[in-house]
């Protein structure tokens, strides 16, 4: 009997205009942003490799040796997920000044087309969550009540049809109606993808396409139940789409986008700026202190060199520790904050399914905020890896001046001194490798979003079930 | 017959379901979104506010230092940074008001720089998702709303077979339609209305309009935009309700529309735009300068080592030469840019979605705009200080000794000269005449469906 609901309700929905609509959307939107994205892609490529040439040649024409200080400009590798995902990071390629000691400087130029921050990019992430939900609520609104206004639903309960396999039946060939056109065009896409020569989808890439797959089907499965369990609770199809349209703004559109500026008001966190303008005051402090004691020392010893003396070099050493202390203090409350505002920024806003799908689809696209972190911290570690080697190549240099210090003699250096230090060779520097996320890593970020999906699927589908069985169908 | 077909439309909108949800919607998200982006805009106004007042504290610690020669060393120290101030309407149109940096560093010249603080120290889903301004509530949800409001307002009544009814008496169509029409869209606009007066009187009472009355009637030009916007997608639905005989279809055919207009076209507009029009990156314009830099160093290194008379005039012919190359590309880049902005611009207007969007941001002054103004002042300011830290040393200001600089002239130093940042303001004149263009597409679209709609009304089988 559930086949020959399933195959009623398939083919229901076949004939209807709302699964030529879904085809054409779908078939439309999902080859349009495959075609167009890719082809930024490919442009990406081309200004990637022309970077990486420019930052290269840029290192290994340098001959002297004070050119170490400059740092080094590395490029982000691309990253092919962003054919479908495009993440939070505003292009596809970036290029960071990273020197000695963490300090890493990431250019941004307030050049750009302005009007492309105005509009959303509508890739894999958009398409499903927002215009494939409305798709399926178009769907769903009246499996239930649609079919009590037109009397079907009556003719079929005369039968013996248990309520549960007529409500599972018309679930599944309902939600196999929907997915069929998404899933068909999103294959179409990736054959689009494939066509490009520059895209080059790894195992671990392959794997996460698949898994983002999943997992919009389990979202778009979640919006579904949802809208069955509307149309189980009202009688009018009418009314059944004008409560879920709302629904769908208040958890699509309201929540998600509202949620950050929201915990903004319950957790209060001060401005980037404040926090550089608090920390320079607390530096402008410490120089004024340090003058002070040097003067109080002068004053006391009645030697003008006090930097010599062990002793006041210890007590300097132990004040300067204090002083920075007390700025990373200022750092890390700050920090706590943003983390605490983050943290119940994603709780509040995963009160809407559109929240766990598109966090886990970032995730598994490694363009979300984890491989922020992660590029961040693998620039980090980039960046003592050319200290080590600004170290090694600038050893002579530093042993010639610590050599000329310690004689006390003039820091003037001749051309034959200068001679040996600008004529480098900085062919060998070590090459900034970075590798996105592996899939088994992507997949542990995402398992709670995942999860929390499941249970929203659980829940609606649970309340349909316990609505339609007490559901009047006359 | 007239003023009975609008009572008629009004009543049957005000009793119906989605007139109660639509109001509570539009209220709460209305009143939340204004809500939320005032208290952001407050925030980045007290930030502006400490950031100017830190400045002012600075140039009277200067001016009261009774040493000039320890005043001149202060000011020789300094970093010019200005401070930008945020748009109070920003409130009602975010647009690109948190793209660009609060503050601008004399000496950056266009480049700034991120550490990877500043980059991880933020709440990320900021990122992840829109704003949720006044314009985007208008711009999305009301669009959707104004469908929903009156999918069904023609073929609904035909499945009721209250059309026949209606026009089996004496009453022309264009009357109906345009009963229905007037009806229908005073039914919507009534709960839009209360809700951003609500939004108004938030705004004001919280002052942040106070001072002049240009904030106001910026809001007023807005508020009058959105509604030529809201009845442009009325007058869409009415125009689909003509052309179907069912209500499940209309609503379809309505949704389909929707979602091309307000969700596809506008955002995919620049993404295309990009390939249409492509610009090379930033970063291989300064490349290809920094090329010819070392081209023109090398010609230059050549002619000293020959050391022959009159080399200096070709060395000038050299670097003019290099300098007019480098414009040249500059102009190229910047060309390229502004054709690309242009088309972004006409392909997204397909939609009236992009035109409210172009012409809300353009009144708030925080649209597209924003960029230009800012790279003007940001361009401006580093001039002014380049100018000023120049004068410092060429105007036969001080005389330098071992001991430090002396200043000849006690009173050298003159707050106003030091450099300033300041971003042009719009007059609100302006502002509309720029978004005149909008406006009137806005206008060609709400005509255009009426006639449409009207048309398809007069062939409408009513049975």
């Amino acid at each position: 009997m559930l086949s020959h609901i399933i195959r009623k309700e398939l083919l229901d929905q076949l004939l209807s205009l709302r699964f030529a609509i879904a085809c054409v959307v779908c078939l439309v939107v999902l080859l349009l942003s495959s075609i167009v994205l890719t082809r930024d892609y490919r442009e990406a490529m081309s200004t990637y490799n022309m970077n990486k040439v420019m930052h290269r040649n840029d290192v290994t024409q340098r001959t002297g040796v004070q050119d170490l200080w400059q740092g080094v400009t590395v490029d982000r590798p691309l990253n092919v997920m962003n054919v479908l995902v495009r993440g939070i990071s505003a292009e596809l390629t970036e290029s960071v000044r990273v020197q000695n000691g963490n300090r890493m400087d990431f250019l941004e130029v307030y050049e750009q087309n302005p009007v492309v921050p105005l509009f959303p990019e509508v890739d894999f992430v958009f398409i499903s969550g927002i215009i494939m939900s409305l798709l399926a609520l178009a769907f769903s609104y009246d499996a239930i009540s649609g079919e009590r206004e037109s009397g079907v639903l009556k003719v079929v309960m005369s039968y013996s049809v248990p309520r549960d396999t007529l409500l599972l039946g018309k679930w599944i060939g309902g939600y196999l109606a929907l997915i069929a056109p998404f899933v068909m065009s999103f294959i179409a896409g990736l054959v689009v993808m494939a066509l490009f020569p520059e895209v080059e989808i790894g195992t671990d890439n392959f794997l996460s396409i698949f898994a983002l797959l999943l997992l919009a089907l389990l979202y778009l499965a979640a919006i579904y139940s949802l809208g069955v369990f509307v149309s189980c609770r009202t009688e009018i199809a009418s009314t059944s789409i004008t409560v879920l349209l709302l629904v769908w703004v208040v958890f699509i559109l309201a929540i998600p986008n509202m949620a950050p500026y929201f915990t903004g008001q319950l957790i209060p966190a001060p401005s980037r700026t404040s926090i550089d303008r608090g920390k320079l005051e607390v530096q402008q402090e410490t120089m004024r202190l340090r003058q002070k004691m040097m003067r109080d020392e002068q004053e006391r010893s009645g030697k003008e060199d006090v930097w010599n003396d062990e002793d006041f070099q210890e007590k300097l050493r132990i004040f300067h520790e204090e002083r920075e202390a007390e700025a990373q203090k200022i750092e890390d409350s700050f920090m706590a904050k943003i983390r605490a505002q983050t943290r119940w920024s994603t709780y509040i806003a995963r009160i809407s399914p559109l929240t766990s799908f598109n966090l886990a689809a970032l995730d598994l696209a490694a363009a979300g905020i984890n491989q922020e972190v992660h590029f961040v911290d693998a620039l980090k570690e980039y960046s003592s890896t050319w200290g080590s080697y600004s170290d090694e190549k600038s050893k002579a240099w530093q042993d010639f001046m610590k050599e000329r210090r310690s004689s006390g003699s003039r820091m003037m250096f001749t051309s034959a001194d200068m001679e040996q230090f600008n004529n480098m060779d900085y062919s060998d520097y070590p090459r900034f490798t970075f590798t996105y996320m592996p899939f088994k890593d992507r997949l542990q970020s995402v398992y709670k979003d995942v999860l929390l999906l499941g249970v929203w699927n659980v829940l609606f589908f649970m309340l349909a079930y316990l609505s339609f069985l007490r559901y009047d169908v006359r | 017959m007239f003023f009975l077909t609008i009572k008629k439309e009004i009543v049957h909108n005000i009793l119906s379901f989605r007139f109660i949800v639509t109001y509570a919607l539009l209220f709460c998200l209305v009143l939340l979104a204004i809500f939320l982006m005032t208290d952001e805009y407050g925030k980045r106004l007290e930030e502006y506010n400490r950031a100017v007042g830190k400045e002012r504290q600075w140039l009277e610690k200067v001016e009261n230092m009774e040493d000039p020669n320890e005043q001149f060393q202060e000011v020789q120290r300094a970093s010019f940074v200005g401070s930008r101030r945020p748009k109070n309407l920003s409130i009602l149109a975010r647009g690109l008001e948190g793209n660009l940096p609060t503050q601008v560093n004399a000496g950056s010249w266009g480049r700034f720089i991120q550490t990877s603080e500043d980059r991880l120290s933020k709440n990320m889903l900021f990122d992840i998702f829109q704003t949720p301004d006044f314009v985007y509530v208008i711009n999305i949800v009301m669009s959707l709303l104004a469908l929903l409001f009156v999918f069904d307002s023609v073929c609904g009544e035909k499945e009721q077979g209250t059309l026949k009814l209606l026009l089996s008496n004496s009453v022309p169509r264009d009357i109906v339609l345009i009963g229905k029409w007037i009806g229908g869209y005073l039914s919507v606009i009534a709960p839009f209305s209360v809700a951003a007066l609500g939004g108004f009187t938030y705004i004001y009472i919280s002052g942040n309009f106070v001072g002049s009355n240009d904030g106001i009637f910026r809001f007023f030009l807005i508020y009058l935009i959105s509604l030529l916007y809201i009845s442009a997608f009325f007058t869409l639905g009415l125009m689909i309700s003509t052309l179907t005989h069912r209500t499940s279809t209309a609503l379809l055919v309505a949704l389909l529309v929707w979602i091309c207009w307000i969700l596809v076209v506008p955002n995919l507009s620049p993404v295309l735009a990009r390939l249409i029009a492509p610009v090379p990156s930033r970063q291989v314009i300064d490349g290809e300068k920094q090329a010819i830099d070392k081209e023109t160093q090398l010609l230059i290194e050549g002619i000293n080592k020959r050391k022959v008379y009159g080399d200096e005039a070709e060395m000038e012919r050299i670097q003019s030469a290099a300098d007019k190359r480098k414009n040249k590309l500059e102009e190229f880049y910047q060309d390229r840019m502004r054709s690309q902005m242009s088309l972004s611009q006409n392909l997204a207007r397909v939609s009236p979605s992009a035109s409210f969007l172009f012409a809300t941001t353009r009144l708030a002054g925080t649209g597209p705009v924003l960029y230009r103004f800012f790279q003007q002042a940001q361009e401006k300011f580093s001039e002014a200080a380049q100018q000023f830290q120049r004068s410092m040393y060429t105007q036969d200001l001080v005389e330098w000794s071992p001991q430090g600089p002396k200043v000849k002239d006690p009173d050298w130093f003159k707050a106003d000269n030091l450099p300033h940042f300041e971003m042009f303001e719009e007059r609100i004149g302006d502002s509309f005449n720029e978004a005149l263009f909008d406006i009137l597409l806005l206008v060609i679209y709400n005509v255009l469906f009426f006639m449409l709609s009207y048309t398809f009304f007069l062939r409408y089988d009513a049975t």
